[in-house]
């Protein structure tokens, strides 16, 4: 029972840190209406553009708002240059340039970065235990940034300006446009901030573990899931969906082995869509 | 209808001249041509770089030294991409292009696996640092060599290191490669032997987190981990041990936990105490050393150390054949690595003793280099150290 | 070096038939088949079980490729009916990683990470490696060509029509009459039985595989390929498909020339030479270099053009 329980703890930890890319790909979503798979090349930059500046001598918070500003203006330009021009012949043709997108980061942090594995300089520190269930104090502190920038995204889209437009414009773009929100201007704004909260999520993932040119990559498909088990389009859909994900797969390590981790989040994806066929929380923009 | 012509045409016509351009500028066809094909992306990335980077040096300090036999050695490196048809198009190119007697350094046994047909084929040599068994079972009439000791060699030599220890119950946590079965039954039986018991668990290596792994890890009770991983895995996994107040002992491949995963995990507690083991270098050799200077590393991994030795004895088996093709390489390969002669421990050395008329025993930066007929490494002494500090220390040589 | 061509070329040709499947879902029905690499792998394990335990000849190992990659797609299908366009596309990209990942850990059926080895090639004992090579191609060129002639006829009839309907809007076709599900069933499972094909057919070929080459990177590739021939047009996969090949491999040769760079930064420039490249491909011509033509319905009426 302790190690159910532990598990699920494991699986709430690790779902934080996937809500937050998966939150910025479901926005992303909603408003520029196609699958942005350059998440994986942006969280890897963002990892690296983190790692740099804590190593330049600036405190975590500082860190993640390089990596935000960085990847949102990457991810940006690219929107603009290599994916939205595509839209219009369909989500599918923009989705495959994003793809060579993320290996043309990858690459480019390859190239100045070589492939070593590289981390931050935290402290790591033996769990806490609460009786027989263990906290890693850094974890915690992760997890901790995580939910505080989930709660400042969620905020914004409910009291700012700029954020009821984008929950406008992906709700239903003419009306919106017709009120006199410039859909450019809500498009460029989330590509900015969809892709800051991926590059965000990639530096948080290198804090606790490390970073080489593959750490994107490897959290690619888990966002993707996550977003979709949540209903696409939808932020809390794509946060409820990260927390299903992440403890689906540590409950999974202990019954069917850790080799088959990868195979539970679309199992766990294909039955929900089979009974919910809009995702969890349905495609509610925001 | 004009732009598409034109699109199509321009894009034949570029791919035709960049085949062909660059056999018109590489007209040197004096130099002997070899090759490394390393991971340099893919999962493998983090040791294909150092690998070609070693093999670069060895072949430039040959050609200030004169070269072989009076003429130039040519080094071309591809990257496998970790990936058997990435691997096999590349290896393709330099067999049939590039024409090289010999390919060094592939790394994924899978790519090994691919590659292999190829190079016996077409009369290639190849040179791996692939751990899987079947890889010297294949049908391959000796053109090929490996220089990593196979699983059973390792494992054994694991699980007795570990029993001397006094061990009693083991554990390996391992990903899912060709080698995990076969070290999981190894170490089971090595334990048994010495009357303790053995638990195991095959781990996903792009995982980010092995809490709830290590917590099933933990509930065997195990008194000594066998993390039998690479390098970015095993960073994770000897995080999560320590996170979770796990006090026994942890051993893992020298390839594994090197200087690059002990400066990465930065502090000095998580890895304090924790073994490790490759095969040793004979007594009073130099070719750990060169292998140092070379790479730019303190603690050069084994990998980057095997292709060292790879580079010299290709080198000085076509000196000695007179001949640089890949058929002299394998006739003459264990003429250099083995046998009577004067130790030698880099190309430079052994290339003027062979000028000179003198037989030579190439001792490596892997270990002694001695292979049996199906390319294995003849068993040798292993080296296990300690990390302590942050820095591997000699525990003993057995 | 002209070794080093066919065997480029014999590669090509079998992303070629990965192009035309591909094609026929997503520029016929306008399915998103994100499992290519899946249907492929299962093909190709099928035959070289087939043919190296089993024994069974070449020819019986392509058909079992054949009848296995069917079988997967309609399973597959048939179990994500109720889904919608986007989300076809992550269920069916799991699909290809659970192969993968049954392929790498059951090892008692498929010598897990270590891979098959030692698969029969036609005649390949007898001719040796180097004619081995030149022979497989006009072998592969044929098959090529049989399932081309097919995917070219089906684009023609009626019944590629009414996949292209189904495509355009699903809704449409079905007030029109169309079948929709069953159309969209035999036609993904078709796709998925010619990629199967295509797996065996490299398998046999290079005489080894391994669950490492069947990751999604090929399903990427392919669909690259595709939507820079011109989604729609068999023609279209099929020039993208030799197209993807010539610049994956010139990329190695253009990126020697850069002088003063290191092995891993050479590697890097390749990779990114070939995704720029890929890039640019898609934006200047997004509907292909060969866009597919709408052939006009036949009209009866007089007074009206034909």
């Amino acid at each position: 029972m302790t190690l159910l329980l532990q598990a699920l703890i494991n699986g709430l930890v690790s779902g934080a840190l996937l809500a937050v890319p998966a939150i910025g790909f479901t926005a992303m979503f909603a408003v520029l209406r196609f699958p942005n798979f350059s998440v994986s090349g942006v969280a890897t930059l963002g990892a690296f553009s983190g790692y740099v500046a804590y190593g330049a001598g600036l405190q975590v918070a500082g860190s993640l708002a390089v990596a935000f500003a960085i990847a949102g203006a990457v991810g940006l330009f690219l929107d603009r240059v290599a994916h939205m021009p595509l839209v219009p012949q369909g989500a599918l043709p923009a989705a495959i340039a994003s793809i060579a997108s993320g290996l043309v980061l990858e690459n480019v942090v390859r190239l100045f970065f070589g492939n070593d594995l590289r981390g931050y300089d935290r402290p790591i520190a033996r769990d806490m235990r609460i009786g027989d269930i263990r906290f890693s104090p850094q974890q915690l502190e992760t997890m901790g940034i995580a939910l505080a920038i989930m709660l400042a995204v969620f905020a914004a889209l409910a009291f700012t300006r700029i954020g009821k437009a984008m929950r406008a414009s992906a709700d239903n773009p003419e009306l919106a446009a017709l009120k006199g929100i410039r859909p450019q201007r809500v498009a460029m704004m989330a590509s900015f901030v969809g892709m800051g909260l991926v590059g965000i999520g990639g530096m948080l993932l290198g804090l606790d573990s490390s970073i080489d040119p593959l750490t994107g990559t490897r959290i690619l498909l888990s966002i993707f899931a996550a977003a979709v088990l949540g209903g696409l389009g939808s932020a809390p859909g794509a946060v409820l969906g990260a927390f299903l994900i992440g403890i689906a797969e540590e409950m999974s390590v202990l019954a069917v082995g850790s080799a088959y981790r990868a195979a539970v989040g679309f199992f766990a994806i294909l039955i929900v869509l089979s009974l919910r066929p809009r995702g969890l929380l349905g495609e509610r923009a925001f | 209808m004009n732009r598409l012509a034109i699109g199509r045409r321009a894009a034949l016509l570029s791919g035709v001249a960049a085949v062909a351009a660059p056999s018109v500028l590489r007209a040197q066809t004096d130099s002997i041509k070899i090759a490394t094909l390393t991971p340099l992306t893919g999962a493998g990335g983090p040791y294909g770089p150092a690998m070609a980077k070693v093999a670069a040096a060895v072949v430039e300090e040959v050609n200030a030294a004169g070269g072989v036999l009076g003429r130039k050695v040519q080094l071309v490196s591809e990257d496998d991409q970790t990936n058997p048809d990435a691997g096999v198009r590349a290896a393709r190119k330099l067999i049939d292009v590039d024409k090289v007697s010999a390919i060094m350094g592939t790394w994924a046994s899978a790519v090994t696996t691919a590659v292999a047909p190829l190079c016996w084929e077409s009369k290639t040599f190849l040179c791996t640092v692939s751990g899987a068994d079947s890889i010297t079972q294949l049908p391959h009439q000796g053109y090929l060599i490996r220089t990593q000791p196979n699983t059973v060699l390792q494992v054994t030599r694991c699980g007795e290191f570990l029993t001397s220890l006094g061990a009693k119950k083991t554990y390996t946590l391992v990903p899912q490669t060709p080698f995990a079965q076969r070290s999981i039954e190894i170490l089971g039986e090595v334990t048994k032997k010495a009357g303790g018991t053995h638990g195991s668990q095959i781990y996903d290596d792009k995982k980010t987190t092995y809490r709830t792994e290590v917590d099933q890890a933990m509930r065997f009770g195990p008194d000594a981990i066998f993390c039998a991983g690479y390098t970015p895995d095993t960073i994770v996994l000897l995080k999560d041990l320590y996170r979770a107040g796990y006090k026994g002992k942890i051993i893992g491949q020298a390839y594994a936990i090197n200087q690059k995963l002990i400066d990465q995990i930065g502090q000095p507690e998580v890895v304090e105490g924790v073994y490790t083991y490759a095969p040793s270098i004979a007594e009073g050799s130099g070719a750990l050393e060169r292998v140092k200077r070379m790479s730019g590393l303190a603690n050069p991994d084994p990998y980057t150390s095997q292709v060292y030795d790879h580079v010299n004895l290709v080198l000085m088996a076509m000196a000695v054949a007179k001949d640089a093709s890949g058929t002299a390489i394998k006739d003459n390969v264990r003429k250099v690595a083995q046998g009577s002669g004067k130790t030698v421990d880099n190309a430079v050395d052994g290339l003027k003793a062979i000028a000179a008329g003198e037989k030579v025993d190439y001792t490596g930066a892997s270990g002694p280099c001695d292979f049996d007929d199906k390319g294995d490494i003849l068993d040798c002494k292993f080296r296990y150290e300690q990390v302590k500090a942050g820095k591997a220390t000699l525990v003993k040589v057995a | 070096m002209l070794n080093y061509l066919l065997f480029i070329a014999t590669i090509g040709s079998i992303y070629a038939l990965l192009a035309l499947s591909l094609n026929l879902i997503w520029g016929g029905a306008g399915m998103v088949n994100l499992g290519l690499a899946g249907f492929f792998a299962v093909g190709a394990y099928a035959s070289a079980l087939v043919t190296t335990t089993g024994q069974a000849p070449i020819l019986a190992g392509w058909a079992l490729a054949l009848v296995a990659g069917g079988a997967a797609g309609l399973v597959v299908v048939l179990a994500t009916t109720r889904l919608r366009e986007d989300y076809l596309a992550i269920v069916t990209l799991g699909f290809a990683e659970v192969v993968r990942l049954v392929a790498s850990n059951e090892i008692w059926l498929t010598h897990g990470t270590d891979g098959i080895s030692g698969i029969p090639g036609p005649w390949r004992a007898a001719l040796g490696r180097e004619y081995f090579n030149a022979a497989y191609l006009p072998i592969l060129l044929v098959v090529l060509l049989a399932v081309f002639l097919l995917m070219r006829r089906i684009d023609r009839s009626p019944y590629g029509r009414a996949l292209r309907a189904i495509r355009e809007d699903a809704q449409v076709a079905q007030v029109a009459g169309k079948p929709v599900l069953r159309f969209k069933v035999q036609a993904f499972a078709l796709s998925a039985a010619i990629a199967g094909l295509a797996g065996a057919l490299y398998g046999h070929f290079t005489s080894y595989i391994a669950p490492d080459l069947f990751l999604p990177l090929i399903t990427v590739y392919i669909f690259l390929a595709v939507a820079s021939g011109g989604v729609g047009s068999p023609v279209g996969a099929l020039v993208g498909a030799y197209l993807l090949m010539t610049l994956l491999e010139s990329a190695r040769f253009f990126v020697e020339l850069i002088p003063a760079v290191t092995a891993v930064q050479r590697a890097a420039l390749k990779e990114l030479l070939i995704a720029v490249a890929l890039i640019l491909v898609l934006r200047l011509m997004p509907r292909g270099l060969l866009p597919e033509r709408i052939p006009r319905a036949p009209l009866n009426q007089t007074g009206g053009k034909s």
